[in-house]
């Protein structure tokens, strides 16, 4: 009997593996992210030479790391790492840590040797002029910032808005298919260009008749605001530009240059190369940048440049001005988890479908309920509790604003709402997946008692259940019990 | 770092930092007596460090406000529509917008500034309350759910001036009230009034030592906003002399009569008060206690 194999075990993991793997969900990276991954420090010392690209990467950097830099831009020998450890709070080490390791991964400072063997940090000298450059001045003028006489008709901002925003709509009403078969006309189709990128991108697939439908990422994409779609779409842009044939740093440089530059003022494209010209074009096609023809050679950016990289800046900076963001608010919610969309449009009835239950359609407005179904089925589909609530408080009817709690809380939403969105989503991570081998048909009941209770000694015990002798123990545990359970049976036990 | 902080980090990225620069521009003060070329100096510092206040994030905003002995104005920004200018260099646009603005502004005003004769001393508790009500009005203007975090930097070379001591409290405790920081650097002598400001609103303050490190001294010390200062060394605070002026000289006292209605504080005696009018009875020698008879008697 002793001799008799009697556990039998069976390696559940090629079960459990698709259960964990989550479906492929879109990826969201801010510029830090873009940099740490796409770029060697040889490029980044390329991109550095660029002074807008260095303002940008500046303002991305954590807080403290800022100070860091602010505080070495102006002194010329290296600095003792000691003496960069000792500026922060004994309790903030941690944090501390994070920023030095920012910075060495961005390159934007450097380990050197000073006399006497100490270690100290140096900033990288491209960085560093490029800095000093953008605060103090020298240096030449950026490229677009060439004298223009002054443009007859001068385009305002309320203008430009509009244009950035229905430009940029184009993309979106192509995406949920809208724009096109609804007899759009030639301004209402996009490039073949275009559609690349959203191809590459993954937003949008190739089905089997050949045409093209959105993806799971593609709807993601949709609930996005405007800002981060943006951001996405031309980091996914900047991909594919090597293959164009246009240079990453100038490009990237181009992009921050409109990122902060001035909305409603004029610049000129004059002393552009070809390429950077071409680029421009596409940029004007999403709406990026106006210009009234495609020879001249002025052009306006539109809000959707500005700030690029930021979100938080972006909507302080337009709100404290004073100004009407761009798009209208159409959503109200109620406590009672209806939601009212003021709303005619195709694309925003599909999006609002992802994660609503849709009850009633009248021409202007769209009703529908937020049920625990509803917001499952969004929430299988890889969309965020985080991201629902972004969109709904995104597109908030100025009115849902002006309510008391709103003012008195951040969000404008009913918190009942929020809170049930976002346990909607906790309910779905219940399950703690841990990949495990069964053990059992135990013959008899000390041999399953004796490996149970050596299993959980070693704490490799996962679950076990005495009347079916039947124990489940981890993967990386399961060498060290078969080969105890070896040692017991040949011992005769 | 737990969720608490990550959270603060967060919301510290999205606030708006709002910094008011005073700045003493009397040409009474010693250092700009000393050397005119002083002030150029000074002025650099100052728009080097408010452009550097300004790139540490895209919402961050200044003002630059000049305080003289006759008129306060704002050096930056104008109201109305801001100058058009090319850059000719590499900085950025916003950048020598500042730059452009505050020299072009301060140097009309100080051309345009009334002769003096003896030396005159600068309102700066004015110029404070000016920032004030500034922060004020942008922050009325902010949007909902946007926080916006002020404070005020003054950068003196003036001496003490005890005779707006009134002025100069009431500005301090409203900024307390507001939660407005006020930092502020003494190029000169040390000031124990702004230091008394600094201490009640919890800012730092600063006596540079050595004008040629100015801006460092600045960036140094001013640049990281007031949320995150308790992350960094900073200077400890020096203890600060709380003595109040008197309102009849005008003079720092440690020991004075105080007006038991109005809280006035006077260095001599005066049978009338001379902010509310009441009138006191003078004062006799002190009146010998009755000693404690019925208690001792009980005992007995």
């Amino acid at each position: 009997m002793a001799d008799t194999k009697s556990g039998r075990y069976a390696s559940s993991s090629a079960t459990i593996s698709p259960l964990v793997q989550s479906p492929e969900n879109l990826e969201c990276k801010n510029f830090q992210d873009y940099l740490r991954t796409r770029q060697t420090p040889e490029s980044l010392e390329k991109l550095y030479n660029y002074p807008p690209i260095c303002l940008a990467v500046f303002r991305e950097l954590p807080e403290i790391a800022r100070q860091f830099v602010i505080r070495i831009l102006f002194v010329d020998q290296p600095v003792p790492q000691a003496v960069v450890s000792s500026w922060g709070a004994q309790r903030i080490a941690k944090e501390q840590m994070e920023a030095t390791s920012c910075l060495t991964a961005l390159n934007v400072w450097r380990v050197t040797a000073i006399p006497g063997g100490l270690a100290a940090w140096e900033l990288s000298p491209t960085f560093k002029k490029s800095v000093r450059q953008v605060l103090l001045g020298g240096g030449k003028p950026w490229a677009m910032t060439n004298t223009l006489d002054k443009d007859s008709k001068p385009r305002d901002i309320a203008f430009l808005d509009t244009y950035a925003m229905a430009r940029w709509r184009c993309v979106l009403h192509y995406m949920v298919g809208t724009g096109s078969r609804n007899g759009g006309t030639d301004a209402e189709a996009i490039s073949p260009d275009a559609v690349r990128i959203l191809l590459h991108a993954n937003l949008m697939k190739r089905d089997e008749r050949d045409g093209i439908t959105i993806t799971r990422q593609g709807f993601q994409f949709l609930l996005l605001d405007t800002r981060a779609q943006v951001w996405h779409f031309m980091l996914q842009y900047l991909e594919t530009c090597e293959e164009r044939g246009f240079s990453l740093p100038e490009c990237l440089s181009m992009l921050f240059q409109l990122s902060f530059s001035t909305l409603g003022r004029d610049y000129s494209s004059e002393g552009m190369s070809h390429q950077m010209l071409m680029f421009l074009q596409h940029l004007r096609e999403f709406g990026l940048v106006f210009q009234r023809k495609r020879k001249e050679g002025r052009f306006y950016p539109t809000r959707l440049a500005l700030n690029v990289t930021n979100k938080d800046a972006a909507q302080a900076s337009t709100s404290a001005d004073d100004e009407r963001m761009q798009e209208r608010g159409y959503i109200v919610v109620e406590t009672n988890y209806r939601v009212y969309a003021y709303t005619d449009s195709q694309l925003q009835v599909a999006v609002l479908g992802l994660f609503t239950e849709l009850l009633y359609r009248f021409p202007n407005l769209v009703v529908g309920v937020l049920t625990r179904d509803s917001v499952r089925q969004a929430l299988r589909g890889g969309i965020t509790a985080e991201q629902i609530v972004s969109y709904l408080e995104q597109y908030a009817h100025p009115n849902m604003k002006l309510v008391e709690s709103a003012i008195q809380s951040k969000s404008c939403l009913p918190p009942t709402v929020v809170d049930q969105i976002k346990l909607w989503e906790l309910e779905r991570n219940r399950f703690t997946y841990t990949e495990g081998v069964v053990y059992n048909q135990f013959l008899s009941q000390t041999d399953f008692v004796t490996l149970r209770d050596y299993a959980q000694s070693i704490n490799m015990l996962v679950w076990q259940n005495e009347r079916t002798r039947t124990m489940v123990v981890q993967k990386n545990g399961h060498d060290d019990v078969k080969r105890y359970w070896k040692k017991y049976s040949k011992s005769g036990g | 770092m737990d969720a608490a902080e990550v959270a603060a980090n967060k919301e510290a990225e999205a606030s708006i930092d709002l910094l008011a620069i005073v700045l003493d521009t009397n040409p009474t003060q010693h250092i700009v007596r000393q050397n005119p070329q002083n002030l150029t100096q000074i002025l650099e510092a100052v728009i080097a460090f408010g452009n550097a206040h300004l790139m540490q994030k895209a919402q961050n905003k200044l003002a630059v406000i000049s305080c003289s002995h006759h008129a306060t104005d704002f050096l930056y920004p104008l109201p109305g529509r801001q100058v058009e200018l090319r850059p000719i260099d590499g900085q950025y646009e916003a950048f020598s917008l500042v730059e452009k603005t505050v020299k072009q502004q301060l140097g009309s005003i100080l051309m345009n500034a009334p002769r003096l004769s003896s030396p005159c001393e600068s309102l700066l508790a004015g110029s404070m309350s000016m920032a004030l009500c500034y922060i004020s009005r942008l922050q009325r203007n902010v949007a909902a759910g946007v926080k916006m975090h002020s404070r005020i930097l003054v950068l003196t070379g003036s001496n003490e001036c005890a005779s707006q001591y009134m002025t100069y409290m009431n500005v301090f405790f409203t900024a307390q009230k507001l939660s407005i920081v006020i930092d502020a650097c003494a190029l000169d002598k040390t000031l124990s009034l702004l230091q008394q400001g600094c201490d009640i609103t919890s800012g730092q303050f600063l006596k540079v030592t050595q004008l040629d490190g100015l801006l460092q001294y600045l960036l140094w010390v001013f640049m990281p906003s007031p949320q995150m200062r308790h992350k960094l060394v900073l200077p400890p605070p020096p203890k600060v002399d709380y003595r109040a002026s008197c309102f009849c000289h005008r003079e720092l006292i440690d020991i004075g009569y105080v007006c038991s209605v109005c809280l006035s504080v006077f260095c001599k005696y005066s049978p009338i008060c001379t902010t509310c009018h009441t009138i006191f009875k003078t004062p006799g020698p002190l009146p010998i206690k009755p000693k404690k008879k019925k208690k001792t008697e009980k005992q007995m």
